[in-house]
């Protein structure tokens, strides 16, 4: 409230009734009371004040000029300064026309204008204060045409805004009851995230109000084609926050309301670019400004990540949560795929208590088989996730997997036991050993650990154990040439940067024991062309060209890259290099290797030529 | 006590300049990681060019970017502009990070951070802001 005390400065001039100056300057700037007769006698009126102090605000070089018969017919310029702005700022406002009532009745200020720093607000406003059946009661319709305005950062701004508010109150047993009425018909809003466009979105209130509350009885803000929102709950004055807040979205249509209402929410979150389609239902119930319970229903929900990380098709899900009590989540879906790994239709289950999840059983349908997790239980702790869970992937069929992977054909089945898993904000770590059934032999995983799966660069590290591999199996998914036999193989310390090995210490060779060991000639190539330039000059291609397949006695090959060289090395050691494939009876035949350090990228390349099934054997 | 003193203090030189935190880092270490990061930032330069000529984003000192002036871009792209901010920022905070790991030295990060805030300034074209220790200049 201004008190005389906070205007030292207050300087008057009346036009012509100077005797009543005393008095009536002061009751005007409060704009509670107002004599008409005054007005009507006065031809101007102006009111000065040097400074004028308020919470929040303060205002200098105030001056207001009142003068009906003029255009504008009021005006008002002051420096003002927002407690928490650093500069001040020039204001200024006017009304072109104004009304005034003979007693209690209808003001009206038309073609008015308030411009500021970053702000212009051309508006129409009338207020009628005429009592309603003996009650004081009020109107209010304004109307802001073209406007817009701006803060310092234009983190919230709109531009060309065209509204409309109309309020209703009246004065009963103490309180006032009022509704109203808001239309906003055009222009754009920013206010961050969240940028909107007015398209007649409207809001429809009504409740009461008094010292100590707003009490908000029924709000509904329609966004046309979007969705309603449905508000009601009780605003406590004293506290400046909702004590209660009840807000229900019965009917969201996700492809619309994804683009413009979630996506600048969800933006740096893993659902920030997706594709969305379906329907959302949201209800949620607020307490002394606390989150105290929602309801999520999703119906047949399309997402698709547009990075191609996941995706859902008809997703159903009920998503209960309560503050205090535990609540039952189910989701189901038709299809997706995961990391490019397909998903079937799954249907899904588990226990939400506060902030944490958990679930004796997950199973996700992959092809013909399924991931089975079992013991999860997740939780989200200062903005991070924390999770664990065990894993065990029942019998895949491995030509469909590897096909829908993008890999080579692969043959047989794949199946996989994983221990404990646990993802501890960002970083991703096994306990005990992951183990794969594939090649009709064993790989183990020792040691797995991952960082930021999900980012933009994922890290991981592992040592990996293989035994009993196919190599017939082998050979033939990445087109190598045929070679009859098993391999052994060792990776150990193994470091991938982005799905890009960057360190490791890799052995692989002939596993011991009884098979048979046959190579072929175009496999022989091959594997010289990996030794690189000279290898191939070891094989004895006089005799040998005569015939497609070799004996063996032992094949291997090893590389330590380091610093993206991998330094080579073979079965044993020769003179200037050493033994790849070691042969054995009649035919039999020996690969040499003589580069040691063969630069990774260029060893990749070699490979990939060699797997493109575009080398021919060429025996001379 | 004097042979003592310069014992200490010729032993004391030969540690520092055998401390690795003396030796150089290499900036241009290459791991799949920081090629990925180049690769996405690569990408992304683009779309920022236009608003670093614009003068909506500028290089701020801390080797970022930030919006400078949101009001050279139309309300609608705002929100864009922001999110297209916080993704090249995100990438250069890991670029950094990676770097500072490939040299096997995490803390190095903050004099590599340094280092590129002063090259991402040399290199800015005419026309765009930059942040010095006073305030925005426009190059």
């Amino acid at each position: 409230m201004i008190t005389r005390r906070d205007l030292p400065g207050l300087r008057i001039t009346v036009g012509c009734c100077r005797a009543l100056s005393r008095l009536i300057p002061l009751i005007v700037f409060m704009g509670i009371a107002w004599s008409p007769s005054l007005v009507m006698a006065a031809s101007s009126l102006t009111i000065e004040a040097d400074t004028v102090e308020a919470e929040g605000w303060q205002a200098k070089a105030v001056k207001l000029v009142l003068a009906p018969a003029q255009r504008p017919a009021l005006a008002l310029t002051s420096q003002i300064k927002l407690a928490k702005a650093p500069a001040w700022s020039s204001l200024h406002a006017e009304c072109g026309q104004i009304k005034l009532p003979a007693g209690r009745g209808a003001w009206s200020c038309q073609q008015g204008l308030v411009t500021a720093d970053r702000i212009r607000l051309p508006f129409n406003l009338t207020l009628d204060t005429a009592p309603v059946a003996g009650r004081a009661a009020l109107r209010l319709d304004a109307q802001v045409q073209d406007a817009q305005f701006s803060d310092a950062a234009g983190l919230h701004a709109a531009e060309k805004l065209h509204a409309r508010a109309q309020v209703q109150a009246r004065q009963q047993a103490g309180r006032w009851l009022w509704d109203a009425a808001i239309t906003w018909s055009g222009g754009e809003l920013f206010w961050q995230p969240l940028y909107m466009q007015g398209q007649g979105q409207t809001l429809n209130a009504a409740g009461t109000w008094d010292a100590q509350a707003l009490q908000l009885d029924r709000a509904a803000l329609q966004l046309p084609g979007v969705a309603t929102v449905h508000a009601s709950g009780k605003w406590s004055v004293p506290e400046r926050q909702w004590q209660t807040l009840h807000v229900d979205v019965p009917d969201v249509d996700l492809a619309k309301a994804y683009p413009a209402l979630l996506k600048p929410m969800v933006e740096q979150s893993a659902l920030g670019h997706v594709e969305m389609a379906g329907n959302v239902a949201l209800k949620a119930d607020w307490q002394a400004g606390q989150l105290q319970a929602f309801q999520l229903r999703l119906r047949d929900v399309d997402m698709e990540d547009e990075q191609h990380r996941f995706a859902f098709y008809k997703l159903n899900a009920n998503i209960p949560w309560d503050y205090d009590q535990p609540q039952s989540v189910t989701m189901d879906f038709a299809g997706g795929h995961l990391l490019k790994v397909p998903l079937a239709a799954s249907q899904l289950q588990a226990e939400i208590n506060r902030y944490a999840l958990t679930a004796p059983e997950l199973r996700l349908n992959i092809l013909d088989g399924a991931l089975v997790l079992s013991d999860v239980s997740a939780a989200t702790l200062g903005g991070q996730w924390y999770w664990h869970l065990r894993a065990n992937l029942t019998p895949l069929d491995m030509p469909e997997l590897s096909t829908a992977l993008g890999w080579p054909r692969m043959a047989g089945k794949v199946a996989a036991s994983i221990p404990m898993v646990t993802y501890n904000a960002g970083t991703l770590t096994t306990d005990g050993v992951l183990g794969f059934n594939l090649f009709d032999g064993s790989i183990s995983v020792n040691n797995l650990g991952m960082q930021t799966p999900l980012g933009s660069t994922p890290r991981l590290h592992a040592d990996i154990e293989m035994r009993n591999l196919d190599l017939g199996h082998l050979t033939r998914t990445f087109s190598f040439g045929a070679i009859e036999g098993k391999l052994d193989g060792d990776i150990q310390h193994l470091e991938l940067q982005n799905w890009q090995p960057v360190a490791f210490d890799a052995v692989l060779k002939s596993s011991p024991g009884k098979y048979p060991r046959k190579i072929s000639q175009r496999a022989v190539e091959n594997i010289s062309a990996l030794g690189g330039a000279g290898a191939a000059a070891a094989i004895q291609r006089s005799v040998l060209r005569f015939f497609d397949q070799f004996n063996y006695e032992k094949l291997g090959l090893s590389c330590r890259l380091h610093a993206d060289v991998c330094t080579m090395d073979g079965v044993a050691q020769a003179p200037q290099g050493y033994v790849i494939v070691k042969g054995s009876g009649i035919p039999a035949i020996t690969v040499m290797g003589y580069n040691r350090q063969v630069g990774w990228s260029e060893l990749v390349s070699r490979i990939r030529r060699v797997t493109e099934s575009n080398v021919k054997p060429v025996i001379q | 006590m004097k042979n003592i003193i310069i014992v200490f203090s010729l032993m004391m030189s030969m540690w520092l300049s055998l401390s690795p935190a003396h030796a150089a880092a290499d900036l241009e270490i290459n791991t799949p990681a920081i090629s990925a990061i180049k690769n996405s930032m690569q990408a992304r330069h683009a779309q920022l060019a236009p608003f670093y000529s614009s003068g909506a984003v500028g290089f701020s000192r801390d080797g970022l970017v930030a919006v400078r002036d949101a009001a050279a871009v139309p309300l609608a792209q705002r929100q864009a502009l922001n999110s297209l901010v916080a993704a090249e920022n995100k990438d250069r905070n890991a670029l950094y990070a990676e770097i500072a790991n490939g040299n096997q030295h995490p803390e190095w990060e903050p004099e590599i951070r340094a280092t590129f805030a002063k090259r991402w300034a040399d290199k800015a074209q005419g026309g765009w802001w930059v942040q010095d220790g006073s305030g925005w200049i426009k190059k």
